[in-house]
């Protein structure tokens, strides 16, 4: 205690310095803090419009349809879908069913996947669907409505109110037609999607299959994404027993998606690595610096009478002391930082065109940053961690010198 | 004389300054290296499209690449080639006939897209012949070969030595089709490449398309990839009526816009890194500058004017910063040298990625790319210097007789 | 081909408007017994122009009902013994270049037949049709009638309605007009040379002409037709096919 007194006094001797010092050491701490909160926010959307649109956190497949995309692996959902949502934590069950066929208007044909989805619970959650209005929704599971891609509305010379034909491949080999009338367009800025996407009610596009509940997935949006593996092995205990249905992650049902992030992940982690790394650098350096320069003192306060021992532990106690207030004030400005980036965002619609593809996701122009308490704890007990052994050096220095050659040191 | 100055106060705090230029080296030698990492991740990019595929320029009929109508097709120019092999700027080129058909064997067919080529030419082009996973390439003009995608293989479930049928609208009306014996299976990480591209002899096709001598496209590949849009005003003085000529960016706009916004994340992240090593920076040299007080206070005493005291710290953080961009530059490229021949596969770990319409390969590989190294060094000059200025003119408020007292 | 092809428009006309339900159903009736001989060999030249060839081809064509129909080039010789067969609603193509049969999958059913201006999906499609439209006689007169065709909402049809024409007093089609739903006139049908054979009056030609390309048209011409032959339905078999 009493040494810790001394230090604390220390340490204010030369306030300018140890200004410095804690300025510049809070300073880094929140540089990465903010930075990896806005990278963790980043990822956050990515990953939340994917599953959204996609497979959700928790898909179920029939086989390996997840990999082969095997049209045959389509299967009857029956209650299934209310006895996973009734699961908690489950935020939404979205069965859906996906053929790929031919549409035709009365001018042009197009090769086109229909997908067929549950339209109450997907308008709220499908990000695709976010800029579709009131009047354009698709009013039932076995009605005509469609929402179809902004380029193959135009590739196929439609307007919104005019019908199409959709022709898919039957169960026998047969081929199998459905009428269809335009009551939304869908501009995701994915070109695959715009030109290839037609959206109906899923019992209408079911019922080409011969069967007017089969669905290929279970797209299970989590309430929060953390819980997707606890809730996988609950989830595949709901699955029927004799059945081949599987229960997987976004991460296999979503490879391209997952791997984007995992590279991007990477090089993140990276850059974060070189910038943790001239952090550190600059820390040492600090409190190095601010050790050495005192090397005079320490041959003073050893010349009248403390031992090394006690000297060292006091050099390793304000080094201490100052990591100890860079941290709560590099806390500090990174909650700051965090909180305005969170809030506000960084807008980059000014850089990069306002739909930018990456891994099969639309980039949102706004990013955000999202809290990561355990990283932001993490990186602060690094900081203290890293003042105290930024010490050890100097401190074990401070004690070898011998009063008289610090005296004529400077 | 205050550049001797200088430098001996640097000399004599060698372990301060080894430290502060620790911090300079390690920034920049990092900086370029991971920005010739991400270089390499672009280039890798457009390259699975451009050199998987389009090429980086492409010579058609005027509106071809609208609707890739096969009735827009030209017959192949002696004398534009000829110019085109004489260009200094042209690597290679590839003349092409495309066909959409049916792919079929046994029980199923899928939709495909044939190449028409030149084997030998196309090698110069596309080096879709490197990334075979099976068989052997194409190898002479005519005969019945092809060289189909990994997924299409795998769809059809065909191996080389298999057969195939290949059925399309010929330009005359009539069904074309005929057979056609797998030779090579290519596996470039590009789904739609690998879903449905088929290469094959270019006069097979055309008999089959019954499209004799024609083309629909010539494929140049180019020095300096980048730069195509540069290089396209040239190229098209060379061509004759009725033919015009696209840059990869035209043909991939949101490939140009990723490109693009590259510029945008490069300076980003070279502003928040070098924020963090220019907080390093001036708090070393305001700290020496307070160490230094007495030594000031004397120099003054001296005669020296506070403008010189405050040249004399600026000097002092400007040769800091010229030393520590040398050494930085240096270790930069020797890291870049290393990553760019060696690199760090990933492909054990993840598959490859599609980005703005092309495909990111899995693995970390540098190239050299002279804004990487350019950009930074100076950056970190001008940081040392605003990193500095501060200090600086604190020595200069410095008063003479005080700062002797001090200490 | 023509009989069937015939048959996709006529049996438009099967199903009754209220208004008209009586005459126009006696109508149709009549039309469609004049042409619909339970099944039917046939040969025929297709005469097609279109913005890249002029081709024509000579073909022999056999039809069982509505569900079955096989067709098989004579000439040129190039194109010889290349065939299609229809069952149902599926298509398959045999080439005798590979000696293959080829299932014509749903990408392919907007490509054109034998590249003509009929597609894969005008022959997959022709059964259903009678399901979908109510008609109105809008125009009457000693020369013809001419019969508006809309489609049921649910109908599973691309048009937005078909003007339909039968030429009195032989009571055969004239000029059938395809319409968006814009009511812009997308192709014309036009069937004339009509001869007496076997005691039908039957259009010996049919002209498809595509509005929006006025230089472009597929020509159907009979040159030999026979109703009410022996031909099973094991007869549409993909072995026939290949022969």
């Amino acid at each position: 205690m009493e040494t810790l007194n001394l230090a604390w006094r220390n340490i204010w001797r030369s306030r300018r310095r140890t200004i410095i010092t804690v300025i510049a050491i809070s300073f880094s701490l929140m540089l990465v803090q903010a930075f990896h909160n806005l990278a963790f926010g980043v990822y956050a959307q990515m990953v939340d419009s994917g599953v959204r649109s996609g497979s959700g956190h928790i898909a179920v497949y029939r086989g390996d349809y997840a990999v082969s995309r095997d049209d045959r692996l389509y299967w009857q959902s029956e209650d299934l879908a209310q006895q996973i949502a009734s699961v908690d934590g489950v935020k939404a069950v979205l069965p859906r069913i996906y053929l790929p066929g031919l549409a035709q208007s009365s001018r042009e044909s197009r090769g086109i996947l229909l997908t067929g989805i549950d339209p109450t619970a997907e308008n709220s959650i499908n990000p695709l669907l976010k800029n579709i209005n009131a009047p354009e929704v698709i009013r039932s599971l076995n009605g005509r409505d469609a929402l179809v891609g902004s380029r193959l509305l135009t590739e196929l010379k439609l307007k919104i109110g005019n019908k199409f034909v959709v022709t898919a491949q039957g169960t026998e080999g047969e081929l199998v037609s459905e009428l269809f009338r335009i009551r939304g367009i869908v501009k995701s800025g994915i070109r695959e999607v715009d030109s290839s996407l037609v959206m109906v009610g899923r019992q209408r596009a079911a019922a080409m299959t011969g069967q007017s509940d089969a669905i290929h997935e279970l797209a299970i949006v989590l309430e929060h994404p953390e819980w997707e593996e606890q809730l996988i092995p609950v989830i595949a205990d709901i699955l029927p027993k004799d059945s081949d249905l599987r229960a997987v992650s976004w991460e296999v049902a979503m490879a391209n998606l997952a791997n984007a992030i995992k590279l991007d992940y990477a090089s993140q982690k990276f850059i974060f690595l070189i910038i943790v790394l001239i952090v550190t650098i600059g820390v040492v350096n600090t409190l190095l610096m601010s050790v050495m320069e005192r090397i005079r003192e320490f041959g003073v306060i050893l010349a009248v009478g403390a031992t090394p021992g006690r000297l060292r532990k006091m050099v390793m106690t304000e080094a201490f002391l100052i990591g100890l207030i860079s941290m709560i004030f590099g806390n500090l400005l990174g909650v700051l930082a965090t909180w305005y980036l969170a809030d506000v965002g960084i807008d980059l619609r000014d850089f990069i065109p306002e739909t930018m593809e990456f891994g099969g996701v639309v980039f949102d122009p706004i990013m955000r940053a999202s809290w990561d308490f355990a990283y932001m704890g993490q990186m602060s007990i690094y900081v203290l961690v890293l003042s105290v052994i930024a010490a050890l050096y100097p401190a074990a220095k401070a004690a070898r010198i011998t009063p008289a050659a610090a005296m004529r040191h400077h | 004389m205050l550049l001797r100055l200088a430098s001996r106060n640097l000399w004599r705090n060698r372990r301060r300054t080894l430290l502060t230029l620790s911090a300079m080296v390690v920034s920049l030698a990092l900086l370029t290296l991971s920005l010739g990492v991400f270089s390499g991740m672009l280039v890798d990019i457009l390259a699975s499209t451009t050199e998987q595929y389009h090429g980086h320029l492409v010579i058609t009929a005027d509106d071809y690449l609208d609707d890739r109508d096969m009735y827009k097709n030209f017959s192949s120019d002696e004398q534009l080639l000829r110019k085109l092999e004489t260009d200094e700027v042209v690597i290679g080129f590839s003349q092409r006939l495309r066909g959409f058909g049916l792919a079929s064997h046994d029980e199923s067919s899928y939709p495909v897209e044939l190449l028409g080529i030149h084997p030998e030419m196309e090698k110069s082009v596309t080096n879709l012949h490197q990334q075979l996973a099976e068989g052997a390439y194409l190898s002479g003009n005519n005969g019945n070969g092809a060289v189909i995608g990994s997924s299409l293989a795998k769809k059809l479930k065909v191996s080389p030595g298999d057969e195939l049928v290949f059925v399309t609208q010929a330009a005359d009306g009539s069904i074309g089709n005929d057979l056609l014996i797998v030779r090579g299976i290519f596996r470039t990480g590009h789904s739609g490449h690998d879903n449905s591209l088929v290469l094959v002899p270019q006069q097979w096709l055309q008999k089959v398309m019954t499209l004799d001598g024609k083309i629909h496209e010539i494929a140049i590949a180019i020095n300096a990839p980048l730069r195509a849009a540069d290089y396209k005003p040239a190229l098209a003085t060379l061509l004759p009526q009725g033919l015009s000529i696209t840059d990869w960016g035209e043909l991939l706009p949101e490939m140009r816009e990723a490109i693009a916004s590259f510029d945008v994340s490069r300076l980003i992240f070279v502003i928040i890194l070098y924020f963090a090593t220019g907080l390093g920076i001036l708090n070393t040299i305001f700290m020496s500058v307070m160490e230094r007080t007495r030594e000031f206070g004397i120099l003054m005493a001296l005669g020296l004017r506070p403008g010189q005291i405050k040249r004399l710290v600026l000097l002092e953080s400007l040769l800091l910063g010229l030393i520590g961009t040398l050494l930085g530059l240096v270790c930069g490229l020797i890291l870049s040298y290393y990553m760019s021949r060696f690199g760090i596969d990933l492909s054990t770990w993840i598959t490859p990625i599609t980005y703005a319409g092309g495909t990111m390969q899995p693995r970390l590989k540098a190239i050299f790319e002279y804004r990487n190294f350019i950009e930074p060094a100076y950056l970190l000059v001008v940081v040392s210097v605003l990193a500095g200025f501060f200090p600086a003119r604190r020595a200069a408020n410095l008063q003479p007789v005080q700062a002797i007292r001090e200490d | 081909m023509i009989r069937f092809l015939l048959l996709l428009i006529i049996s438009i006309l099967l199903l009754p408007h209220p208004a008209w339900s009586v005459d126009l159903k006696a109508l149709i009736r009549k039309v469609e017994e004049q042409y619909m001989g339970l099944s039917s060999k046939s040969r025929m030249t297709l005469n097609i122009r279109s913005e890249h060839w002029e081709r024509s081809l000579k073909m022999d064509a056999w039809s069982l009902g509505r569900d079955h129909f096989l067709v098989r080039i004579i000439e040129p010789s190039k194109e010889r013994d290349v065939a299609t067969l229809k069952v149902d609603k599926e298509v398959w193509n045999y080439l005798p270049k590979v000696d293959r049969v080829i299932k014509v999958p749903p990408s392919m059913m907007g490509g054109a037949w034998m590249g003509s201006h009929i597609t894969n999906d005008d022959l997959v499609k022709a059964n259903k049709i009678d399901e979908d439209y109510s008609f109105e006689l809008i125009e009457e007169s000693k020369k013809r009638y001419l019969i508006e065709c809309i489609p049921k909402p649910d109908a599973v049809v691309v048009w937005g309605k078909i003007v339909y024409e039968i030429l009195l007093p032989m009571e055969v089609p004239g000029t059938v007009s395809y319409f968006d739903e814009e009511m812009v006139k997308v192709r014309d049908m036009v069937f004339d040379d009509i001869k007496k054979i076997d005691g039908r009056f039957i259009p010996l030609r049919m002209t498809i002409q595509p509005i929006d390309d006025p230089e472009e048209r597929t020509i159907i011409q009979y040159s030999d037709i026979d109703f009410n032959i022996k031909i099973g339905k094991s007869f549409f078999s993909l072995r026939n096919l290949k022969r």
